[in-house]
């Protein structure tokens, strides 16, 4: 009983102050690191295809996608269509895609939707590069967060020269292109 | 019996033995491990032979530049008194022939186009409306919104009509001076040749008047160029994609036309931005003004102009300035 009554309400205090500081201490130094996922700044990436060969994954976790607000649906399309093939055709010879990966689909003429299978994809960036030279660029890479294992270090971030390899949220684990060649309003 | 003494050993040598050991199995660890994986031939883009076309000496060179005050320019035009009109947020800031800074206006919203008309009268493009102001700057009327999806990219106006390309509704407007709306040019209409403008791209949609008053319309999506009489019906056309530095490449080009005095068509494109000049009626290319070493990354122009004493005026996005090209030696071509 008498070690009962020596908590007092300053022990209390004290105990819950001393709680209160570590659980603060540990939401600063580690806390905030759980729930944070690596991703791909697609405005700082240069296309230099470390994303491709530098993935512990084989084949990597890092996908194109096209940011449709941004596409041209274009007939010739340059991230499709390899620039100098013989004929502007979907022949798999004049595809730019080394896996065949971009799906051409009629909208309407003379327009077209451009969709990637993510299962082919291999995210060496040809077409996001392409896309960059020739079109409106719109193709931008990202990590895919169902494939990705999340490594503590990321080998291709390692590997990245223009450093666009960042740690986002979970709650927001993907980013956009804010410019590409057309204005995103 | 004698007590041997210890004498304490010089701990140096085994220490920078250690150290050294350690330094070269570091060294051979680092020059000893495999290359990097690379990527392979296929997965490769290379055009650099298509990119180097126009690596060539032209007759033009960049004589100056001028730096506008306001934010976000992005609209250029000249003036009949030979004025330079510089259109961006909230506002437009007028210099004379040299480059000289003369006065400037307010406006409401950032301008997409601008155009002054023969009398002095400013046509100013906003994404979904126009806006027109006098001489002195004087906001005179605002035209009424074309709609959600509209995003008007271009501005020509003569003495009677003005014509404004409409990207988000791949159209052109013809208005009357007064703003009435008067018909529309280049929509799809097999019966009477017109194939549709295309235009995946807002930078890639621009129209003008060339030396004779003809209305010439960029359809960017077919490589080319339509010219239309005032009532929509067209005149002719020619389309030249190609990714010969003659020809137009990429999703969409020309992105910018204008005209010099001469009537010779002067073209931007984006992608490779370049700048070209054709014969309008052929199509056929002259000469290059300026390619990918003048304007390096791939960042597409946003305007262009030709002055009365021919120089091409380029409003460029890389510093956000005019750069003025013209002839070597000041003769014409």
């Amino acid at each position: 009983m008498s070690e009962l009554k020596k908590f007092n309400r300053r022990d209390f205090m004290r105990g819950a102050g001393a709680l209160a500081f570590s659980g603060a201490a540990y939401a600063a130094v580690g806390g905030s690191e759980e729930g944070m996922l690596w991703q791909l700044d697609p405005n700082k990436c240069t296309q230099c295809g470390q994303c491709t060969t530098h993935c512990v994954l084989n084949p990597s976790a890092v996908k194109c996608l096209n940011q449709f607000n941004i596409c041209g649906y274009c007939d010739l399309c340059f991230g499709y269509l390899m620039p100098k093939s013989r004929n502007w055709d979907t022949g798999a010879e004049n595809q730019l895609c080394p896996t065949s990966a971009i799906v051409r689909k009629y909208v309407e003429d003379p327009y077209y939707e451009y969709v990637i299978d993510e299962d082919r994809c291999i995210g060496c960036a040809k077409c996001v590069e392409a896309c960059l030279l020739f079109g409106n660029a719109s193709f931008y890479l990202q990590i895919r967060q169902d494939l990705c294992i999340n490594c503590n270090e990321c080998s291709i971030a390692w590997a990245c020269p223009s450093d666009a390899f960042t740690k986002v949220p979970v709650s927001e684990p993907y980013l956009y292109l804010t410019g590409g060649t057309a204005p995103v309003e | 019996m004698k007590e041997s003494v210890k004498t304490p050993k010089n701990p140096w040598p085994p220490a920078l033995c250690a150290v050294a050991i350690g330094g070269v199995f570091f060294y051979l660890l680092a020059h000893s491990a495999p290359d990097p994986p690379r990527k392979g031939s296929n997965t490769n883009l290379d055009v650099s032979d298509i990119i180097n076309a126009d690596r060539i000496e032209t007759n033009f060179e960049e004589t100056g530049s001028i730096v506008p005050g306001l934010e976000k320019p992005s609209a250029l035009a000249i003036a009949p008194n030979g004025n330079i009109y510089i259109a961006g947020k909230d506002a437009v800031e007028i210099f004379g022939s040299d480059g000289e800074a003369l006065s400037r206006f307010e406006m409401d919203g950032t301008a997409k186009c601008i155009n002054i008309a023969q009398d002095g009268t400013t046509f100013i493009g906003l994404r979904d409306h126009v806006e027109v102001f006098d001489v002195d700057g004087e906001l005179l009327a605002k035209w009424e919104s074309l709609g959600p999806d509209t995003y008007i990219t271009s501005i020509a106006a003569d003495a009677e009509n003005v014509f404004v390309a409409d990207m988000g509704h791949r159209i052109v407007h013809r208005y009357g001076r007064n703003g009435e709306l008067l018909g529309q040019i280049g929509k799809k209409d097999l019966n009477n040749d017109v194939l549709g403008l295309v235009v995946p791209s807002p930078h890639a949609f621009d129209v003008a008047f060339d030396d004779e008053g003809t209305l010439w319309v960029v359809n960017s999506g077919r490589m080319g160029l339509e010219a239309y009489r005032s009532d929509g019906v067209l005149i002719t056309s020619w389309y030249k994609p190609s990714f010969k530095l003659e020809g137009f490449s990429g999703c969409c080009n020309p992105s910018h036309i204008a005209f010099d005095s001469a009537g010779r068509l002067i073209t931007a494109d984006k992608g490779l931005v370049r700048l070209k000049i054709y014969d309008v009626t052929s199509g056929e290319f002259k000469e290059l003004i300026a390619g990918t070493k003048d304007f390096p990354t791939p960042q597409p122009l946003k305007d262009i102009a030709v002055d009365a004493r021919d120089r091409i005026l380029v409003l460029d996005p890389r510093e956000d300035t005019v750069r003025i090209f013209e002839q070597k030696g000041g003769d014409r071509v």
